[in-house]
Parts: structure tokens; C-alpha cells; sequence
């Protein structure tokens, strides 16, 4: 019995942490870093040795350890619970004391279990917003290059793109009227031109059918780098809003231990006092039954 | 030692694709130099109809060439530099051989055309004094 009330107090204290915990007060940072960097060397990588890449920067970080010996602790944790649950439903309707003390302890085990889910997902939070940061500033990146251009060059731009659809149009009637000419017959540069046009075309198809310069797909389907790098923050976003769906679980989970405290403090002290506290009854209202007094006969 | 070995067969590609995007310069500059020299030769009063006419052919067969290399220069792709900007703004002018041929002209009636001395032109021209 003795236990049991020194196990009161620390329960109170217990309910206390519990409720606080249910509005998920974040706690201090952790102090492992990931901090990938934003290179030239990224950007010219293909689609998804791009990601590979990404994962392979944070593998190597002390925010990867980090996570693992979070997740370590976590089904390390996990098993306890399991254990003294499995003690609980074998010892049901057995000692009543031995029972409330592995409850006492399941709700212990239980507590220090959400603080550590807590503190996994803040590093796996920190996870998702670093590779957000990372693939924004990657795509500020293509897209200022894209942007760089002033009006001036992009006049000149669109000059040389309708020079070239011009010659490419009148080139076979020029190539014929040049062929018929006597004085005009094909150049070296003419010639050696169309040989190695005929070699370059097949390495550019080697090179496109080449499986390291296959154009980032997603969903299967073909989208430009600029795209791809969008569909990565997108689903960095949405690993977030899990992440805070599942805080939401661990606050209702912690509301829960707090009311199995709570609980169990309550049969705590109904075991110290021996019985049930029993209802007061309120006294009945002696005004009307003193009515008849006032009554003149 | 693998992770060195991949370390620089990276590096090694992405040499080779630097090298592929590096242009040759000065193609543009040729064709400007071949140019005048043809219209040079055009313009030249010095010279008689028949030498004229075998120059001009032997110009304007190089002048195929020089033209199709400034075509074909990616380097010069997005190059904001005067005489690029003024190469690509009067395609006609610029590509003479290439747009004379297309337009089905004479290379002499294409120049003059262009900087608008035609026939009817110069016929509408009267004397008078400055």
C-alpha cells in the first residue's frame, strides 16, 4: 500500500505532463544537421538520379543517423509496451496491487514512449523541410536562368530561331539549284557536312535511347526537369501534412494516457480508503415542511 | 576506392558534355569579310563583266559555306553582341546567297532590292540640287 501512494503523487504529476503534452508544445531543435547544398552539379543531373542524389547527401548526414536511432528507441520502446501489456492481461483478476503497479508502469512506459515518437517526428519534420528548401532553391535556380534572359536577348533568340526555320525551309531548294549550277559544285565543307551529320545522328540517338538520359518521368509520364523538381517539393508537402496528422494521433494518444492516470489515481485512492466514496445526500428543503406553521388555523 | 572510381567518371562526364557545348568563334566574322569582299567585287568598276561573273560565282559558293557554318553556330545562340544582333536582324541581307536563291533572284538584284535601289526606283529619281 505503501507503493501505491507514493505512486498517487507521482501519477498526479503524470496527468499533469499528459494534458500539457496533448497541445504538443514543440520542443528545443534537435541539434542534428542536414544541410545539402544547392549545386550546379545537381541541376544538370537527370530526373531521378537527381532524387538519388538528394538521398544519398542525407544518408550521409547526422540527421539520417539521427532518425535511425530514433526509430531504434522507438521499437525498442514499442516492445516494452507490448511486454507489460502481455504481463497485464496475465496477471488480470490476480493481485490487485502487483496489477495497479504494472499499470503504474505501462502508463510510465507509455509516456516515455510518445516523448520519443514526439522527438522522431520533429527530426523526420526537419527531413522533409530541408528537401523542400533544397529542391525550392534548386528550381529558383532553372528558373532564373530561364528568366535571365533581357528583352533584347530574347528578340535575338526569336530572330535566330525564325533565320533558322527559314533556311531550313528554302534549304532543299537551295541544295537543288546549287546542284544544277555548273560553277558551283559541292564543297568540301558541303560534303564532309553530310558525312558526319550522318554519324552525329546516330550517336544522338545512342544518347537519347541511353537509360542514364531518359527524361524524368512522373507518374509514368514524361516531364521536363523544372516539373520533376516541382513533384518533389510536392511530395515533401505532403509527407509533412502526414507527419502532422500523426502528431494529431500522439496528442490523442497522450490525452489518453493522461486520462488512464487519472484512472488509475482514482482506484488508487479507492483502494487506500477501503470503499466507494458514497454521494452525500442533500438535506431535503425544510421551507415547506414548516408551510403548515405559517398556516392560521 | 569505388566511390573514387564513380567520383571520377562523373567528373569525366560532365567534362564531356562541357566540351560539347563549346562553339567555334569567328564564323560570323568570315562571312561578314566575305561578304564585303563580294560586294566589293559587285560594286567594282575596275573590273570587266566576264571576271566580275567568275569571281562572283567563286564568291558565292564560299559565301554557301560561310553562311550555313553561322546557321549552324550554337555558339552564337543567344549571343547579345552588336554585330550578332545586327547579323540576325535583316536575315536577307545577312544570308545573301541563301535568300537570293530562295527568292528566286539574281544575287546582284537581291542586294540592291534590299537596300531598295530597284529599276523603278532609280527611274523616279530626278536631278536637283541640294
Amino acid at each position: 500500500m505503501k507503493t501505491l501512494r507514493k505512486n498517487t503523487a507521482s501519477l498526479i504529476a503524470l496527468v499533469l505532463l499528459g494534458s500539457v503534452s496533448v497541445t504538443l508544445v514543440p520542443q528545443p531543435a534537435e541539434a542534428a544537421k542536414w544541410t545539402p547544398r544547392a549545386s550546379e552539379k545537381l541541376i544538370k543531373l537527370p530526373g531521378d538520379h537527381l532524387r538519388r542524389a538528394v538521398e544519398n547527401d542525407f544518408r550521409k548526414s547526422e540527421l539520417a543517423s539521427a532518425i535511425s536511432q530514433a526509430d531504434e528507441k522507438v521499437g525498442y520502446k514499442k516492445s516494452t509496451l507490448e511486454d507489460l501489456k502481455a504481463a497485464l492481461n496475465k496477471n488480470a483478476g490476480a493481485d490487485d496491487e502487483v496489477q495497479m503497479d504494472l499499470e503504474y508502469q505501462l502508463i510510465g512506459e507509455k509516456q516515455a514512449y510518445l516523448s520519443l515518437a514526439r522527438e522522431r517526428q520533429q527530426l523526420k519534420r526537419k527531413k522533409a523541410k530541408t528537401r523542400i528548401r533544397l529542391y525550392e532553391k534548386l528550381l529558383a535556380k532553372m528558373t532564373r536562368k530561364e528568366a535571365s534572359m533581357s528583352p533584347q536577348k530574347a528578340q535575338l533568340v526569336e530572330q535566330q530561331k525564325q533565320a533558322q526555320n527559314r533556311f531550313q525551309g528554302s534549304l532543299g531548294k537551295i541544295d537543288t539549284e546549287l546542284m544544277q549550277s555548273s560553277v558551283t559544285s559541292q564543297s568540301r565543307y558541303a560534303t564532309e557536312y553530310a558525312q558526319n551529320m550522318a554519324a552525329i545522328e546516330n550517336l544522338v540517338a545512342a544518347i537519347n535511347n541511353h537509360p542514364m538520359n531518359q527524361a524524368p518521368t512522373v507518374d509514368g509520364v514524361q516531364v521536363t526537369q523544372a516539373d520533376f523538381v516541382r513533384n518533389m517539393i510536392a511530395q515533401n508537402q505532403a509527407e509533412i501534412a502526414l507527419i502532422d496528422q500523426e502528431d494529431m494521433v500522439l496528442g490523442y494518444m497522450a490525452k489518453l494516457v493522461s486520462l488512464d492516470a487519472l484512472a488509475l489515481a482514482e482506484n488508487i485512492s479507492v483502494a487506500e480508503n477501503g470503499a466507494d466514496i458514497v454521494a452525500v445526500e442533500e438535506p431535503k428543503s425544510t421551507i415547506t415542511s414548516t408551510v403548515d406553521l405559517f398556516i392560521s388555523n | 576506392m569505388f566511390r573514387k572510381t564513380t567520383f571520377k567518371l562523373i567528373l569525366a562526364g560532365i567534362l564531356t558534355f562541357g566540351t560539347l557545348s563549346v562553339g567555334h568563334a569567328g564564323t560570323l566574322e568570315s562571312l561578314e569579310r566575305e561578304r564585303a569582299n563580294l560586294l566589293n567585287i559587285m560594286l567594282s568598276g575596275d573590273i570587266g563583266m566576264q571576271e566580275r561573273q567568275s569571281k562572283l560565282s567563286a564568291y558565292q559558293a564560299r559565301l554557301v559555306d560561310l553562311e550555313r557554318m553561322v546557321l549552324r553556330d550554337k555558339s552564337l545562340v543567344g549571343k547579345n553582341t552588336p554585330i550578332v544582333r545586327s547579323a540576325f536582324a535583316n536575315y536577307d541581307l545577312t544570308f545573301l546567297v541563301h535568300a537570293s536563291i530562295e527568292k528566286d533572284r539574281l544575287l546582284m538584284d537581291h542586294w540592291f532590292e534590299q537596300l531598295g535601289l530597284t529599276g523603278q526606283n532609280i527611274l523616279n529619281t530626278r536631278v536637283g540640287r541640294r
